[in-house]
């Protein structure tokens, strides 16, 4: 469903130079699975994630979803996918319905279906309350709410969560998280960053560890516990990370740690 | 292009701006108020103004009657007024030498009084004191040198906005003169008596001061030809002889033709001004302001192409742009109405200048908007939009600007400059005068289209361009930086710093040009290339592929050129050189180059010097220079946009831009082109060089036929005439045949493989693909 080959992506950074946001790396995700990137901040996950909703180009490698190119055939990988950010990017100036009905029209959803469509999707998230809402009057959890409803509309068999969790109250997050969960329920080919472990171990079939555009480690659950010989996942996270992180980065170029040191 | 979604972006930014508050201040309330307001603080600001009234003073003594009175009270006499009323506008004071000096003194010891009256003079307070002590011992009279250090002093400090001096012999010898007149005798130019001329202080650089010299000015003008008149009346002549006659002046323009001469001057600007701003405000927050609350990657990540969502943001923003002209312009006119029922000066506009201001209204709009949009969606944020409003504004400035001079006409070559031609254009229709304009539509839409077009295709870019879209602010250290630049060189130059190099050349040349003198014959010429070629073109080109550069042979182009390409880059030269030739003249028709540049020019080239060390300097030096400057590094550079075309254009653009003479610059522009193809088909510089040398020599070489030389080499005769006393126009056939062959040898080039750069080989696939999924 998703296959991601070598993906390297690499910026010139005014300040660092050369910055290697992502170091080839590469993974695939199923239909029906949820596949989670777990990582610290910065660890190059949206990036990633941005690579293959084909907001960026790679440097190298290639990505692919459903059988579409990310770079040359990125129209069409974009009606393959519902993307949702970290920022929950709602309009301001639009009601929860206006904004969904917005995007509906964009996928291409005939007029007569539409209403039916988003009427399923507002009764299945509890949103009905929140029809008439401008975006600028929402809480953070309405507004994800709508960005779900936003992502799913055109029901795309694939979907691509970065970070949806992020400055969600408990309630709010284990709602959404069920919410997946019953996505993948329905076939869906998920793939899911956080930085938070317990979510992966809830949610994901398989995960890949991402530190410092690379991936540490990749595999189901049971894989990961089974190689690295220890069962809290939360505890492998951390150790796997703080090894790594007393190396220097090699995300840089060489050069800024010769200039200053 | 997907139109449904163009449609559906629109409706939803129209929309979301109708929501906002902040826009329809701008564009709805704003020029509803403005105009009433601004046409109040016009009315009372032209009331103040006219209520100023100025002071001045006026030392020494003036003829008694029957001369005709000055000075009456303290106000000039009010029949030296044109306008009476005006007469109370000037203050006069009158008063000694003396009282001017006590007034001076005061400026410079306003408590002295002790010392003034210790130095004999008393502080103008006690100016009628001091009167009555002078008629018993009156002081020496001051010298004239005191009087105008005095008088400057005075104007200086604002005092006085004037001071008039009438000399002490002034009188006398006025009456001396009309006594000699009313003598009868025939007076003689040489012993007619000598009346010293009035002195008049004032300071040019306060207005208020200008103000009233004119005024005084007027009043003395009047004076004198009063005085005039009665030296006639003396001399026993009329008082009409000095002006026997009255020139009446008709104004013979028709109803509604000098309202609108008025109208063609506001009309446009206005256009422009708002047409700029209703684009500016809307595209900020359609653009940044999208990226600063994170919506913009919701949006870039659902189906709309790039393409439709700028069209659908370009489509929303003219809109606004359009209705903000409207609306400003109803509210002008309204406004305008009832000002115009105040002041007979002003005439309502004609109603068919509206007409042809809604028809100019689309593609001044379309343009501004695009404009806008790119620079918006440039910026980060709205803060750092708002930001890019000034130096939009003194880009487009001058253009708006500079058609509104007296003086300046609808010409092709006027027509052919952007924005200037739509308010040309416009200030001739508006005007009435069609047949004048009508000609010109055709040049003006086609320079306004294609500008719009270059603006939307750079609003495209911008948002095909992720380190536009996900620019994140970044800490600069200027160290880091350098050091970084210097140390992390790619093979070649990034297309900025291709930019920097031609801007810098631009600069060093802009300098220089102060530095060196113009030449004036071959060895200032020789000295004058060698310095503008190395230092100006060659020097910035090397030193920067050397320092910012890995691999310098790759920049530069430096490959040994393939079989047949470098007699085929002559041959092309020679077929080129008559179209070129052609085009020159074509461009000088339109251009007019002016005569004193021409002559200079002419005898730059045409002089004695030896042929070969002329081809040295004209020919082959430039060709080495230029060619590793515009063909090497910038368009080395500029090949990392992905296209190969747009890279070609732009070196060209600042090859063109580094010639002196615009009409020079228009044609090695288009050389440039050919050039920059030369270089990228044939991956090397060599041909290009040839190219260059060839058709530098036979310019040369052609500027040299005398008719001798005409008359002994028979070829010449059959391809060209003798133009002038020097220099060939080809024939025709020549020309037609010339252009056979150029595309000819193009079509041979464009066979050649040549060698992608790796942006333009992804380029080339995703076009590829797009190409593919239309036909599927």
């Amino acid at each position: 469903m998703i296959h991601v080959r070598e993906l390297t992506k690499a910026y010139t950074d005014l300040e660092r130079g050369k910055f290697v946001a992502l170091d080839r790396i590469s993974f695939y995700a199923l239909p029906g699975q949820i596949f989670g990137l777990l990582g610290p901040n910065g660890a190059g996950k949206t990036t990633a994630l941005r690579i293959l909703s084909t907001m960026l180009r790679p440097t190298s490698g290639t990505a692919s979803v459903n059988g579409y190119d990310v770079v040359t055939q990125a129209a069409e990988v974009r009606h393959q996918i519902g993307f949702l950010s970290a920022n929950t990017g709602v309009y301001d100036r639009m009601t929860a319905w206006e904004m969904v009905a917005y995007f509906g029209r964009l996928y291409g959803l005939p007029e007569d279906k539409l209403e039916a469509r988003i009427d399923a999707i507002f009764s299945r998230l509890k949103m009905n309350d929140i029809r008439g809402v401008l975006g600028a009057k929402m809480s953070t959890g309405m507004r994800q709410k709508v960005s779900i409803a936003r992502a799913i509309v055109h029901d795309p068999p694939v979907l691509i969560f970065d970070e949806p969790t992020t400055g969600l109250d408990v309630l709010v997050s284990r709602s959404l998280l069920r919410t997946v969960a019953e996505l993948r329920e329905h076939g869906k080919c998920i793939v899911f960053s956080t930085h938070i472990m317990r979510e992966a171990e809830k949610l994901c079939d398989r995960v890949a560890i991402v530190h410092r555009g690379r991936i540490r480690a990749c595999g189901t659950l049971a894989e990961l516990r089974e190689q690295h010989e220890q069962h809290d996942l939360e505890e492998l996270f951390y150790q796997l990370i703080s090894a790594d992180s007393k190396l220097p980065d090699p995300r840089h170029s060489p050069l800024l740690e010769e200039y200053r040191g | 292009m997907n139109w449904t979604n163009v449609r559906l972006i629109l409706e939803r930014e129209v929309r979301d701006q109708l929501r906002d508050r902040r826009t329809l201040f701008m564009i709805f309330v704003l020029p509803i108020l403005l105009y009433p307001l601004l046409g109040m603080v016009f009315l009372q600001i032209a009331q103040f103004v006219h209520e100023h009234p100025t002071s001045v003073f006026v030392v020494g003594g003036l003829p008694e009657a029957p001369e005709p009175a000055l000075v009456v009270g303290s106000r000039f006499a009010d029949e030296l007024f044109t306008e009476r009323a005006d007469a109370r506008l000037l203050i006069a004071h009158r008063g000694s030498a003396l009282q001017l000096l006590n007034e001076a003194e005061q400026i410079t010891h306003p408590q002295g009084a002790a010392a003034g009256k210790r130095n004999g003079a008393a502080p103008a307070k006690q100016a009628p004191d001091l009167a009555a002590k002078a008629t018993s011992t009156p002081p020496a009279e001051p010298t004239a040198a005191a009087i105008a250090a005095a008088a400057e002093k005075l104007v200086r400090a604002g005092l006085y906005q004037v001071v008039v001096y009438f000399p002490p012999e002034f009188a006398p010898q006025l009456e001396a003169y009309r006594r000699s007149l009313s003598a009868g005798a025939p007076l003689d130019e040489q012993a007619a008596p000598v009346i010293p001329a009035p002195q008049l202080y004032f300071n040019a650089a306060q207005e208020k001061s200008q103000l009233a010299r004119a005024r005084v000015s007027e009043v003395l003008g009047q004076w004198r030809t009063k005085i005039g008149e009665q030296n006639l009346v003396a001399g026993n002549l009329p008082a009409s002889a000095a002006s026997c006659f009255r020139v009446v002046s008709h104004d013979v323009a028709e109803a509604g033709r000098r309202e609108a001469a008025m109208w063609s001057k506001v009309f446009p600007f206005l256009l422009l001004i708002w047409a700029l701003t209703g684009a500016f405000y809307p595209a900020i927050d359609l653009c940044a302001g999208e990226k600063e609350r994170g919506t913009l990657e919701t949006l870039l990540s659902s189906p709309a192409a790039r393409t439709e969502i700028v069209w659908g943001k370009l489509l929303t923003v003219m809109l606004f742009s359009m209705a903000t002209v409207v609306l400003n312009l109803v509210s002008l006119g309204i406004t305008g109405l009832f000002v115009a029922g105040q002041l007979p000066q002003f005439g309502p506009p004609p109603w068919s200048s509206l007409l042809w201001l809604l028809l100019a209204l689309v593609p001044v709009s379309a343009l501004f908007s695009a404009l806008c949009l790119a620079l918006a969606a440039f910026a980060r944020s709205t803060k750092e939009g708002q930001y890019y409003l000034m130096p939009l504004v003194l880009v487009t400035m001058p253009l708006v600007i500079v058609p509104m001079a007296p003086g300046v006409e609808l010409t092709l070559g006027n027509s052919l400059i952007p924005v200037t031609g739509i308010v040309l254009l416009l200030r001739s229709v508006v005007e009435g005068d069609y047949a004048n304009a009508l000609p010109f539509v055709p040049p003006v839409v086609a320079v306004t289209v294609g500008c719009c077009l270059l603006s939307i295709r750079w609003a495209v870019d911008q948002f095909n361009s992720e380190s536009v879209l996900f620019r994140e602010s970044e800490r600069v250290d200027l160290r880091v930086w350098l050091w970084r630049l210097l140390r992390d060189r790619e093979p070649t130059p990034s297309v900025a710093e291709a930019v920097l190099c031609g801007v810098l050349i631009l600069v060093i040349k802009f300098f220089l040009s102060f530095a060196v003198a113009i030449p004036t014959n071959f060895a200032g010429l020789a000295q004058s290339v060698v310095l503008s070629q190395l230092l100006v073109v060659l020097a910035p080109a090397l030193v920067m592929t050397f320092l910012l550069t890995s691999n310098p042979r790759k920049t530069l182009l430096l490959v040994r050129a393939r079989r047949w390409t470098l007699p085929a880059a002559a041959l092309l030269a020679l077929c080129v050189h008559p179209l070129a030739n052609v085009l020159q003249r074509g461009v000088l028709k339109l251009y007019p180059i002016k005569d004193e540049v021409a002559l200079q020019l002419e005898s730059l080239f045409s002089g004695p010097a030896n042929l070969w060390l002329m081809l040295l300097f004209v020919a082959v030096l430039p060709a080495i220079c230029e060619e590793l400057a515009f063909r090497g590094f910038i368009l080395s550079g500029f090949r990392h946009l992905g296209h190969k075309w747009r890279a070609i254009v732009l070196s060209s653009v600042f090859f063109g831009l580094t010639h002196a003479v615009f009409q020079q610059s228009l044609i090695t522009s288009l050389l440039g082109v050919l050039i920059g193809y030369l270089a990228v088909q044939t991956g090397s510089l060599w041909p290009g060089m040839v190219f260059h040398v060839t058709h530098n020599s036979l310019a040369l070489l052609a500027s040299r036929v005398t008719a001798a030389d005409y008359e002994r080499i028979a070829p010449l005769r059959w391809i060209a005439n003798l133009a002038g006393e020097r220099g060939l126009s080809y024939h025709w056939t020549a020309a037609a045949l010339a252009a056979w062959a150029t595309v000819s040898l193009l079509y041979w080039l464009h066979r050649q493989p040549y060698r992608m750069s790796p942006e333009e080989s992804l380029q080339e696939a995703i076009d590829h693909h797009a190409a593919q999924s239309l036909m599927s």
